[in-house]
Parts: structure tokens; sequence; C-alpha cells
């Protein structure tokens, strides 16, 4: 990730550098800031390019406690892909990420589409919308884990009120619990797909509005036709972001179900920290770990690709 | 004559350096555990002073949370070259680490004392993996040990503690009958793991050894295992499904009012009430879990200490001194009277106020157990086999609890074959 954001800042100072003619002496501090620049990319490349390496090869070593460097090939690879807490955490990130992604997107557009009907009080609802986004996963996980329970949240409470019978204990039902992580993870990122939403529906030309309002498009239609078409980068954008955050989540579910009830809320990075430091098997956990850099750039480079198709210039918006 | 004036003033300066310098440097200790707060920290500060008062420097530095936190601090410590001069370690993990860092050698210590010929064989095994003494046990908890709520047992008119699981099965079910929850279980990991290995012990402490500590494939996926499996499917149809992913520690006080039944958990529970001012006979029975077998079992978690190598002659002096206090007689009273465990030296009168009935059950347990040869090494606490072999039965025992829809059958020829993948 560091590297795209290190492209992404010089992408976008290069084009405004267009200055006239200058002496020699005006462009000193400009080469200062690019050595230094260019030392603190060296270092974080290299930072993160040496560890990314380094992982690999001890992914191909029986390395446990510490590292060794007594190759075995694809072992823990094989190993893993059979091991059935993978394959769990596997399918629980395929049904979470979708959940989440959909979930965060839908939600954000539809608030920032009511956010932008002009309405009162509309920086104190887009304050409460993004508060979320400002706290961590953790205490996310532990506020939901605190709802969700049956035997003091909400079930607990609705039942206070009367309703004897009301059920909701989706946190302990294994089959369900998966998607009280979903929920919170919506919760805590459709305020940022809001915002980056609202911010594009802004930019639009307002003349856009009138014309589709002269040509009788109805609200909806108007939205769905013209609005979110015209801000179709964004949403790329969007669900780029909430993918790579939905890959890479650890602490939600360490907060909210600690895996359970059982394994039945694992999700890889929680198989990847296990292995390295609950078991002790540093092989092993590198091997997971590589696999899940993996599905990363599996989702990544297609999408570097086709933004570097499609704009040529600058690289991609990551 | 003047080389040899300097040499002489040279040697003298180095001697008086030697003489000097253990004079200066006072004996300490450096000491990392898990043991950070209630009746453990409280035993933990009590080993302190006693270690003080020999004139030790106790520099103790708890990373609280499970076992794991603890020894990922203990790992980096050691890869930065700068280990603690002792740290808590256990079970087979004290041979796996010896590997990866210097222990020091206390032979000598160990045996200018009778402690060895006061402590259980298999114990003193584990704790000189190759033959010399690297560690030191601290104390024993029986893991098999059954609470019983006093006013849950008085509502469906039972007095005495389940002997075997059929009579524990009988009053498990009174007890849902008259509106309580049987069984009071959290669900984490490591204890959906110890109800496993409760019901496998209760039913054969033998296919317990051979399957669980041997990894024989033959014993697991034979019928003993197979009859533990159905036995923890009927204890998980008394748990309530509310209490996943919780500690058992939350159920305590409700465990007490009477709105569960049993808790079955190691001493440290009886430590931990006794702290909250709960009486064992008044508000709690204890004994064993139940148990078929006929003869005594006992499910071992002994926490040690293993001491690592330094250079530095104050805190090699600071661990002889400290190995000293965790040998003697009264250390053995003074720690284990504080968290509920029982005297890791069987020579230990434990019949004053300052324990509990429950402890000396534990005792008398454990010495009946050695003699017909069913004291067994716990596998939820990391006593039976490696973090690695462990964690891959824990997966599957864990699914099993919280997943009804797993056959008993399907379960143990899941576990035959996670263990055919790490072993």
């Amino acid at each position: 990730m560091n590297q795209t954001a290190t492209t992404m800042q010089a992408g976008q100072t290069r084009p405004a550098r267009t200055a006239p003619r200058r002496s020699w002496l005006s462009d000193v501090p400009d080469l200062l800031t690019r050595i230094v620049a260019g030392l603190i990319a060296a270092a974080a490349v290299s930072y993160v390019v040496g560890f990314t390496l380094w992982t690999v090869v001890i992914s191909f070593t029986d390395s446990t406690l510490l590292p060794e460097y007594s190759f075995v090939g694809f072992k823990h690879y094989w190993a893993l892909l059979r091991s059935r807490i993978w394959q769990v955490a596997y399918f629980n990130l395929t049904i979470y990420g979708l959940g989440f992604i959909l979930g965060a997107t839908g939600l954000g557009l539809l608030l920032a589409i009511l956010i932008d009907q002009k309405i009162r009080a509309e920086n104190l609802l887009r304050t409460i919308y993004l508060y979320p986004m400002a706290l961590s996963f953790v205490v996310t996980g532990t506020v939901w884990a605190w709802l969700l329970n049956p035997t003091i949240g909400v079930e607990h409470f609705v039942r206070s009120l009367g309703w004897e019978q009301f059920n909701f204990g989706w946190l302990v039902d294994r089959d369900m619990a998966i998607y009280c992580v979903v929920i919170a993870a919506i919760w805590q990122a459709s305020g940022f797909a809001m915002a980056l939403f609202l911010a594009g529906l802004r930019s639009l030309d307002g003349d856009l509005y009138k014309a589709a309002a002269i040509d009788g498009a109805g609200p909806s239609r108007m939205y769905l036709r013209i609005m979110v078409p015209a801000i179709w980068p964004i949403v790329v954008s969007v669900l780029v972001i909430l993918l790579q955050t939905a890959i890479k989540t650890y602490d939600l579910v360490r907060a909210l179900t600690a895996g359970g009830p059982g394994i039945a809320t694992t999700l890889p990075t929680n198989v990847v920290y296990d292995y390295m430091f609950q078991r002790g098997l540093m092989g092993a956990g590198s091997a997971a770990a590589v696999m899940l850099l993996l599905s990363l750039l599996i989702v990544l480079l297609p999408y570097a690709i086709l933004q570097r198709m499609r704009g040529g210039k600058g690289g991609g918006l990551g | 004559m003047k080389a040899s004036l300097f040499r002489t003033t040279g040697l003298a300066l180095l001697a008086a350096c030697l003489v000097h310098a253990p004079a200066q440097a006072e004996p300490r200790l450096t000491v990392i555990s898990q043991w950070s707060a209630g009746a453990e920290g409280a035993a933990m500060d009590a080993f302190g002073k006693m270690v003080t008062e020999k004139g030790v420097k106790w520099e103790h530095s708890p990373v609280s949370g499970f076992t794991t936190d603890m020894m990922n601090k203990l790992r980096a410590d050691i890869i930065a070259g700068k280990p603690p001069a002792a740290s808590q370690l256990k079970g087979p993990e004290i041979k796996a680490w010896s590997a990866i860092g210097a222990t020091v050698n206390l032979n000598d210590v160990v045996k200018a004392t009778d402690y060895e010929k006061n402590i259980s064989a298999d114990l003193a095994k584990i704790h000189k993996p190759k033959g010399d003494w690297i560690a030191l046990p601290l104390q024993i908890y029986r893991v098999n040990t059954l609470f019983a709520s006093k006013k849950a047992m008085d509502k469906v008119g039972a007095t005495e503690l389940p002997k075997t699981w059929d009579e524990f099965n009988a009053l498990a079910a009174k007890m849902a009958a008259a509106g309580i929850t049987p069984v009071a279980h959290g669900g984490i990991g490591w204890a959906d793991a110890m109800y496993f290995e409760l019901t496998l012990a209760g039913i054969s402490a033998d296919a317990y050894r051979k399957s669980i500590m041997e990894l024989d494939d033959k014993a697991l996926r034979g019928p003993e295992v197979l009859a533990a499996f159905k036995q923890l499917r009927q204890l998980t149809k008394w748990m309530s499904p509310s209490n996943a992913g919780q500690h058992w520690s939350v159920f305590l006080p409700a465990l007490m009012k009477g709105d569960y039944g049993f808790l079955m958990m190691g001493g440290w529970a009886s430590g931990v009430l006794k702290k909250g001012n709960f009486e064992e006979g008044k508000d709690f029975l204890c004994g064993p879990t139940p148990n078929n077998t006929g003869k005594p079992v006992f499910d071992m978690n002994a926490d040690g200490m293993i001491f690592w190598d330094t250079k530095n002659a104050d805190l090699l002096a600071g661990q002889k001194a400290t190995a000293q206090v965790a040998m003697s007689k009264e250390f053995a009273r003074t720690f284990t009277q504080i968290n509920g465990s029982i005297p890791v030296r069987t020579d230990i009168d434990l019949s004053d106020a300052g324990f509990q009935d429950c402890q000396r059950d534990a005792a008398k347990n454990l010495s009946g157990a050695i003699a017909a040869n069913q004291a067994i090494m716990s596998l939820g606490h990391n006593m039976a086999q490696t973090s690695p072999v462990t964690a891959a039965l824990r997966d599957v025992l864990t699914e099993y609890v919280h997943n009804d829809k797993i056959m008993p059958e399907e379960a143990q020829k899941r576990l035959a074959d996670a263990v055919d993948t790490v072993r």
C-alpha cells in the first residue's frame, strides 16, 4: 500500500510543476526536496519489499519459534489449503467481503443522496455519519459485542419492553455470527463511503441537474441514470478501498466474536496471527500471510492495470 | 623491572575488581509471567516477598492475558539476546523453548535438597528435558475439578457430587427440568478443548494417555474417544448457547446464585471463589469431575519457572536463591494457599485452616492417581502437547462444541485426521 501511496503523490505533484524557466539557484531547494523525498520513498519501499521477500522466504522453510532456513518447498501451502480452518476462513472472507463492500457502498450512496437534498443540519448529520470512521475496529467490535449479546444487548432490551418472544441471537448462532461482523463493519465504513460520494455529487456541474429536470427525469431516475454514472470513478475507488479493508480485517473479529462460536467467524488474518503468535509456527504462518498478500494482489493488480489503460497519466487513485 | 611492576599493578587492580564485583552486585531476579492480578497475582507477590527476604531484588514484569501473550514477549526478549533471568513456562514447551535459548543448569541446587525425592517423577521429567534441571514446577492444579452450586443442588434435593457420568447426566437432567442451566460454560477455544479432555479422562484415563498424550492413531479412532464425543455432545446441550466466546469467570456470580448447576474448571476457580468470599460447603461444592474408571484420575496442569542463562553475576546469584525458595516447603504452602493450587511437594501437610477442602481433596486425588498410574497431562492447558499440536486439536474440538450438526463419529474422524497432519 505504501508504494501506491508514494506513486500517487508523485503523480499528483508532477503536473503542477510546469513552472517557467528559473535560474540554477532556484533549483537547489527543488533538488533538495527531491533527494529527501527520494530517500524516504526508498526507505519505505525497501522496508516493505524487504520484509515481504523475507516473509516469502520464511514461508518455504520449516521455521517454528525462530526463523531457520531448512527449505521444505510448498509444504505449508498445501497443508493450509487442505486444512479446515483455512477453508472456513476463506469462506467467511467471501461472505464478509461481499456483504461488507456492497452494504457499505449501498448505504453510503443512499446517505450521500439523502444529504445531497439541501437539508437542514447537514453538517451535523455528516459528522454523525462519518464519526464511526474515527473509531478503531476494536472499539466497534467491543461495542457491537455488547449490543448483539442476547443476554445484555438488543434482545434483552426489547424483551424488557414487553416483547417476551423477541429473538436476536445472531452473535451466538454459528451460521449467523458472520453477519454480525458484516453489520458492525458496515456501520463503521458507510460514513466514509458517504463522504466520498457526497464530494463527488457536489463536484458535478449544477447544469446537469437542471438539464435532467427539464427533460422530465424524476429524482430516482436522475440519480441512478445520470449522477451515479457521472461519479463512477469514485464508486470504483470506494469499492477497491473497501475491498482491501475487508481482506485486511483482523481486529473487528478479534473484539467482536474472537473467531467464534467455535471457528465460525474466523477470517484469514486471524489464522495468520494464530499460526505466528499462538502456535509458534513461523513457517506456516508466513505461508498464510503470503497467500493473503496474493489475494490482495489479485484484486489490486487488475484495478491498477485498468486505471493505467484508461487514464494513461499519473497512475491510479488507490 | 618496570614491565613487571606494571604487570603486578595490573593484576592487583584486576584482583581488586574481582573481589569487589560480587560485593557490588546485589543479587536480583528479572522475571516475567502472566500472573498480574487476582489470586494469581497475589501469589506471585508473596513469592517475590519470600525471595526479597533472602536478599534478592525481585523485578517482576507481568504480561497479562493468555499464556501465549507472555510467550511472545519472551520470544522477543530471547531474539534480542536479553532474556529475563526467569520466566513462567510449562509442560512440553520447556523442552521446545530450551532449544532456542540457553538455560541455567540447576542440578547442584536441586541435588543439595530433598526436593526430587518428594515430587512426582512424571513432573520432574518435564522440568529436565535433557536430563539436567533447567526449570522448576511451582504448583499443580487439578484440571478435572467439578464445582457445583449449592443453591442449585438444594433446589433438586441433591447433597453429593455425581461420581460417574451416568450420575452426572441424571442430576443435570433434573436441574434442567427445574429451570436451571446445568453447565456453566463460556466457550473460548481452550475451555472447549478442556471439556473434551475431562469427558475422555473420566471415561478412560488409559485411552486419554494413548490418544492425546501419545497421539496413537488406533486409540484416537477407538471406542473410548467416540464415547467421549457422545458425552461431550450431551454436555453441550446443557450449556447456554448465549455464552459463546465468553470467559468462564463471567458466570461465577450466576453459578453461586443457583442459575447454573455445575462448572468444570481447574482448581484456580476455587482460588477465585475464595477471593470473592464464597465458602466451600455453604456456597459451592467441590470435587473431582465424573469418573467411570473406578480409580482416581488426576488431570494435571503444572506451572513452572524456567531459568535463562545470563552472564551477570547478580542475576546468577538471584536465580540460585530463587530456586532455593521455590523448592522450599514454606513456599509450597504460602503460594498454594493463596491461589488455590496444590503443592508440587507431596510431603506438605494440608490440614491447617489456610487450605480449602477442595485443595486437600485434590492433593489426595493426586497421590491416589499416581499410585494407580492415572495421573495425566492436560490438553487444553498445553501440558500434553506443544502448542502447534494442541491448537490443531483445539480447532476440531471447539467447532464440535459449538456446532451440534457435527456427529460424534464425524468429529472423531476429524480429530484423528488433524493429528495426522501435525504429527
